[in-house]
């Protein structure tokens, strides 16, 4: 037994000598509440497993560790409610930084965020020595293997891989493969390996991530929000720090390009806002000051891969891609692509680009891969292989098979060309029958993989206060070196990040299907010198990448965002004040009310006959609640979230937008993004109308927060100018509309019905300021359409869109006015030319009435037609590429 | 023999198109018992770029972008192709089948052909293996019996119980039913007996290209009456690939040109393309394999179309 009675711990704990550093660790120095957590934390240990196992705190004998000294004397000293506070606190920044990696992140009732253990996982100074050989070492190899795969093909014709393992790969590109000579770069830039610790103690590769590793960014968001959660700890603590690798990395992309030019244009590639990672994505381009763009954005011509913007096509030198391999190019690769870009993979067989990993890279991430490393690194590097992988059977070999089928339920089972593992005794019989046949059909696309018995490690339980035993999975990234980017495979020299990400989960367990993460510390002999990380992350708050090189895709995304983002702000204006109206309504004057008019006007219908005559045949005491609550419900449907133009589906539409410009909003506005999304996830649908309208006021203020911090920290520049366009021209519409409801189409107009425009356009106090009289129909007019000196009346609105336009990029200067410039005059002449005398008695007379109806479809018209002419001058059209048909006849 | 090839494809679109990128794979490959002189690509409008290279199976590909507003494309490619006998295996080179397939499957050293024929064994998009061709199949492979005699015999059967019908498929008929309608043409008589003989563990790969077709007697030959044509080839250890012809139900002779080979025709498309706009595209094709006299040729500038630019390559 590795663990001594708990009774005896007290005057006996132990703690392991470092060699290097000679302090005793003495756990007596420490709180009596962290010496209870620790002796807690025995008991679980002993609960989790009645064989000895390798724990990363406690050693034999119960032996405290000594690398844990600082961490642990640093959180004895806060004591667990401080402890408490700061886990909270960690929690929150996560949160408002909007740190999520689920799939389904735009739809309000999926969001979820993470959680980060305020417990790091520990390194010794003496083990990652050791650590980071291996990890080097297997780079080399790795890089070593895919080079002979895409040219000699040595290790299939020597046989030391099965060609058919590496041919049925989804990632062995045949195209990569072709008698174009090797590059004189590595393939392999950055590199993700995923190890866990058994529960023997020893380190051991779960698996390889070769094509565009992920996890960096979450590394450096951990270690920032961990080190603004627990200063002391971060500032005192003798860890080695990370941003040295990150700059490393970008030192090493732009060197790739180096032939190229002094400053290259590097992009990174993402499928999109649905793509799980696609947090990630924004938080590396933002941080490495990359163009994050989609397959969309770029295009191959004259050879070169340029990318779409405003002032034309720019070029582009290096591409950190981060979409799978089959799907880079629907020329050569898969033709259903419409992520990739087509003629990518000849552009970067030419070497007019560098892509980063290269194309073709994932065969590394074959799982079956493990059985065969071993001989491989014999034979590619002469060494022995010191990080061993998992036990792994590829079952396109005879005997591997017979091994599987003797014990099954040892394996775990995948497909290569499928995601998803298969356990077999989860399997029915009929399903067992199948899957087994499926194997049998084709054994080479079947891998069986090794349970593994991890190691655990303490983790910090937010709810009990007490530390947990868990079993973690580790990835560290590996980077080659970026002076030896250019030298011969063998003097090429790797680093390895001194960190990186843990998540808990049994052994194998996928980082997206994790609950809580945890940062890795390794330990340095002395305390580090601070690199200006947090500086560097939390800089300007909005970054100023902007002007002509903005691509047309974001352009066409912050447009969007502008208008769905006022049409939510306005349509929670009028619901409110829908609200606001029944709930004060006199309920016996059932004549005078105003609510079949706003129902109008949100494009609603009122309950049906059928469900009024139900609710008059019903004593008058309670007919009036029935028929309130009739009303109030058919309100909340706008609270549905498949309700098209309800408010969960336009605020889907705005988030959308937003993600896809996650890049170019500060980390303020995005804050109050979050903030709205946590508004929308508690917005329940059958709540009651107070608690409604209290969810509307806070997406009135939210809105106009998160447009506020736009209009301060945006550079002035053309990706704002969009933002504002796109608002202004739904705020002219949907100011025209209710114009046009409150002064003409109304059933109820009047006094009631203005007070409720007036609210909804946010005019109240200054027409109330400056009329303090009774509403009359034309003071309503002048503010809401001719005075330019108030923000919300028309006329300023179209000065505005008519100002933006005119500084908008024009790439084929011509001397005439464009259709944009024509549609804003046309509108405005309208506007100016109007006889305001026509319209002075509305009330009564019917040719004042057409006047003024004509007037605001004379605004309309044009206005309905600028957001598309707009979106046709300056947003790429791309239409999905299409495949050339290829039916032919034959003999 | 000696041939002049004309191979042009020509696609008309509904609406212009603004870009384009695209692969042909029409220029015949050079081989022992086949050589190729004069080779011209003719491409219309005229690419921006233009590059030749060997893809993994050694076929020549031709990756080409446009990038003037067109709404045609016209591509035609001629060569002077001059055509020996191909080697055929001796009776000491033959096996029985079942010892051709151990062999194929496990050898452990292997030249760059037998791990060719690794990567032949196995299922493609177009061709899987399946117990009904293997069924099929063993009527022609009876246990013992010499590959060479059991592929003979195989290509002949299809030739015998099949129904040549251009009318019947589709680019993508699934082999299955090609094996049940007992009818197609060329391809899915290859596919189907590539399906047949890797369904028994014979490594066998598509041939892409072209035979010489006669006129009707008494008449004389049409132009762009010839077509491409699809046959096989199969592994044979320790001697290489030996091409048959299910849709003729004859060794391919000097007749025939190779234009490449691969696991399926994905693997060897004519011509493909990822484009921008464009819609209903309207193909023809039109194919002239003429005989020439040897052994001096006469010169090709009689051919070359007026308005196209031409691109030696």
């Amino acid at each position: 037994m590795y663990f001594v009675d708990p009774a005896l711990l007290t005057p006996s704990w132990g703690c392991e000598q470092q060699s290097s550093v000679n302090t005793m660790f003495d756990p007596n120095l420490l709180s009596t509440d962290m010496q209870q957590w620790l002796l807690n934390y025995t008991e679980k240990l002993r609960a989790h497993s009645a064989q000895p196992s390798h724990d990363e705190l406690f050693g034999k004998d119960l032996r405290l560790r000594a690398q844990w000294q600082p961490v642990l004397e640093e959180l004895s000293q806060l004591g667990p409610d401080a402890l408490q506070l700061r886990c909270d606190e960690a929690q929150n920044l996560l949160h408002e930084n909007g740190v999520t990696f689920n799939t389904y992140e735009d739809d309000p009732g999926q969001m979820r965020a993470w959680q980060l253990d305020c417990l790091p996982f520990v390194i010794s100074t003496e083990e990652w020595e050791n650590l980071e050989k291996g990890l080097i070492q297997r780079s080399r190899l790795l890089e070593a293997l895919v080079e002979d795969l895409y040219d000699q093909r040595q290790v299939l014709t020597q046989g030391l891989l099965p060609a058919e393992l590496v041919f049925t790969h989804p990632s062995f590109l045949f195209p990569a493969a072709d008698s174009t000579p090797p590059a004189e770069r590595p393939m392999v830039i950055f590199h993700g390996i995923d190890l866990v610790r058994t529960a023997k103690g020893d380190w051991q590769v779960m698996g390889d991530w070769t094509q565009s590793p992920s996890g960096t960014g979450y590394a450096l968001e951990n270690r920032i929000t961990l080190a603004r959660a627990l200063p002391n700890l971060y500032r005192e603590a003798p860890l080695k720090r990370l941003a040295g690798f990150l700059q490393a990395q970008h030192r090493c992309l732009a060197s790739l390009a180096s032939a190229h030019r002094e400053q290259p244009n590097i992009v990174l590639l993402s499928p999109g806002p649905g793509s799980p990672g696609y947090f990630e994505h924004a938080w590396l381009a933002n941080y490495m000051n990359f163009s994050l763009v989609e397959g969309a954005d770029l295009v191959v011509r004259d050879g070169q891969v340029s990318m779409r913007t405003l002032g034309g096509l720019k070029q582009v030198d290096v591409i950190v891609r981060q979409i799978n391999d089959p799907w880079c190019d629907p020329l050569e690769l898969r033709g259903d692509s419409l992520l990739g870009v087509p003629g990518l993979m000849q552009a970067a067989r030419n070497g007019e680009v560098e892509i980063a990993n290269a194309l073709g890279s994932g065969i590394l991430e074959h799982p079956a891969l493990a059985a065969f490393l071993p001989q491989l690194c014999e034979f590619l590097l002469g060494e022995t292989l010191q990080l061993p992988g998992r036990a792994t059977l590829w079952c396109g070999k005879t005997e591997a098979l017979e091994t599987l089928r003797s014990q099954p339920d040892a394996w775990i089972l995948r497909n290569v060309r499928q995601p998803g593992l298969v356990r077999p005794e989860t399997l029915s019989d009929q399903e067992a029958q199948d899957y087994w046949q499926a194997v049998e059909a084709q054994p080479y696309l079947y891998v069986a993989q090794a349970r593994v018995e991890a190691a655990t490690t303490p983790v910090f339980n937010r709810r009990t206060g007490e530390f947990d035993a868990e079993t973690v999975n580790l990835r560290f990234f590996s980077l080659v070196e970026p002076d030896d980017l250019r030298k011969a495979a063998h003097e090429r020299q790797y680093r390895i990040m001194p960190g990186g990400l843990a998540w808990v989960g049994e052994p194998g367990t996928a980082l997206m299907a994790s609950q809580i993460v945890k940062d890795i510390w390794v330990m340095a002999p002395v305390p580090q010198p601070h690199i200006s990380l947090l500086r560097q992350a939390h800089g300007p708050i909005v970054v100023t990448r902007d002007g002509n090189d903005l691509p047309c895709r974001v352009a066409d995304s912050l447009f969007w965002m502008g208008r769905y983002g006022e049409r939510l702000d306005i349509r929670s204006r009028l619901l409110r004040e829908t609200f606001a109206r029944l709930l004060q309504e006199d309920q016996t004057e059932t004549e005078a009310r105003l609510i079949p008019d706003l129902f109008t006007a949100l494009e609603l219908g009122l309950p049906s006959a059928e469900q009024m005559e139900q609710v008059h045949t019903e004593p008058s005491g309670r007919r009036h609640k029935q028929e309130y609550i009739l009303l109030r419900n058919q309100l909340l449907e706008l609270f549905d979230e498949h309700q098209t133009d309800g408010m969960p589906w336009l605020f889907s539409h705005f988030l959308r937008n937003c993600r896809a410009v996650r890049d170019h909003l500060g980390d303020d506005a995005w804050r109050t993004v979050n903030t709205l999304r946590q508004i929308f996830n508690d917005m329940p649908r059958t709540q009651g109308a107070v608690g409604a309208q209290r969810h509307l006021e806070n997406v009135v203020t939210d809105l106009a927060a998160f447009f506020g911090l736009c209009n301060e920290t945006m550079p002035h520049h053309y990706g704002w100018r969009f933002l504002d366009l796109g608002r202004f021209i739904e705020r002219t519409l949907c100011t025209l509309e209710l114009l046009k409801l409150a002064l003409l189409t109304a059933q109820r107009p009047g006094i009631p019905l203005w007070e409720v425009v007036l609210a909804t356009t946010d005019n109240f106090t200054v027409y109330r300021r400056r009329y303090r009289s009774q509403l009359h129909p034309l003071a309503i007019l002048d503010l809401l359409l001719f005075d330019e000196t108030n923000p919300r009346s028309v006329g300023y609105m179209l000065k505005r869109l008519g100002r933006q336009i005119e500084r908008l990029p024009h790439p084929d200067a011509t001397p005439y006015r464009n259709q944009e410039t024509r549609l804003v005059i046309q509108a405005t002449s309208a506007l100016h030319l109007v006889d305001i005398n026509q319209l002075t008695d509305l009330e009564r007379s019917e040719e004042a009435r057409n006047a003024l109806s004509q007037l605001i479809d004379q605004i309309l018209d044009p206005l309905s037609e600028l957001s598309n002419a707009i979106s046709h001058s300056h947003f790429s059209h791309v239409e999905a590429p299409r495949q050339l048909v290829t039916m032919q006849n034959h003999v | 023999m000696k041939y002049l090839l004309r191979h042009t494809t020509r696609y008309d679109y509904s609406s212009a198109v603004t870009l384009s990128h695209n692969e042909a794979r029409l220029l015949p490959r050079v081989l022992p018992w086949q050589e190729i002189c004069n080779t011209q690509l003719e491409i219309s409008p005229s690419p921006i770029r233009l590059r030749e290279r060997a893809d993994f199976f050694g076929n020549r590909v031709c990756y080409f972008s446009l990038q003037e507003l067109h709404s045609s494309l016209e591509v035609t490619a001629e060569s002077e192709i001059t055509t020996s006998a191909r080697p055929l295996p001796s009776q000491e080179q033959d096996m029985p089948w079942e010892m051709a397939s151990a062999q194929t499957r496990e050898g452990l050293q292997l030249d760059q052909d037998g791990l060719a024929a690794r990567l032949m064994l196995l299922d493609s998009d177009f061709i899987q293996h399946h117990p009904l061709l293997a069924e099929f199949a063993l009527e022609s492979f009876q246990p013992g019996r010499s590959l060479v005699e059991s592929i003979h015999c195989l290509n002949q059967r299809i030739f015998n119980e099949f129904t040549y019908d251009p009318e019947h498929t589709t680019i993508a008929t699934p082999i299955l039913d090609v094996l049940a309608s007992r009818r197609g043409v060329c391809q899915d008589f290859a596919h189907l007996s590539i399906g047949c003989l890797r369904s028994l563990g014979l490594a066998a790969r598509y041939v892409s290209g072209y035979m010489e077709t006669l006129p009707p007697p008494g008449q004389p030959k049409l132009q762009g009456a010839d077509a491409t044509h699809a046959w096989l080839a199969v592994y044979l250890p320790n001697w290489g690939w030996l091409e048959i012809d299910p849709t003729n139900g004859c060794l391919p002779d000097e007749r025939y040109i190779i234009l490449g080979w691969g696991r399926d025709f994905a693997d060897v498309t004519p011509l493909k393309g990822v484009m921008n706009g464009g819609g209903n595209d309207l193909l023809s094709v039109a194919v002239d394999v003429t005989p020439l006299p040897l052994p001096k040729a006469p010169t090709v500038n009689t051919l070359t179309q007026s308005q196209s630019q031409s691109q030696t390559l």
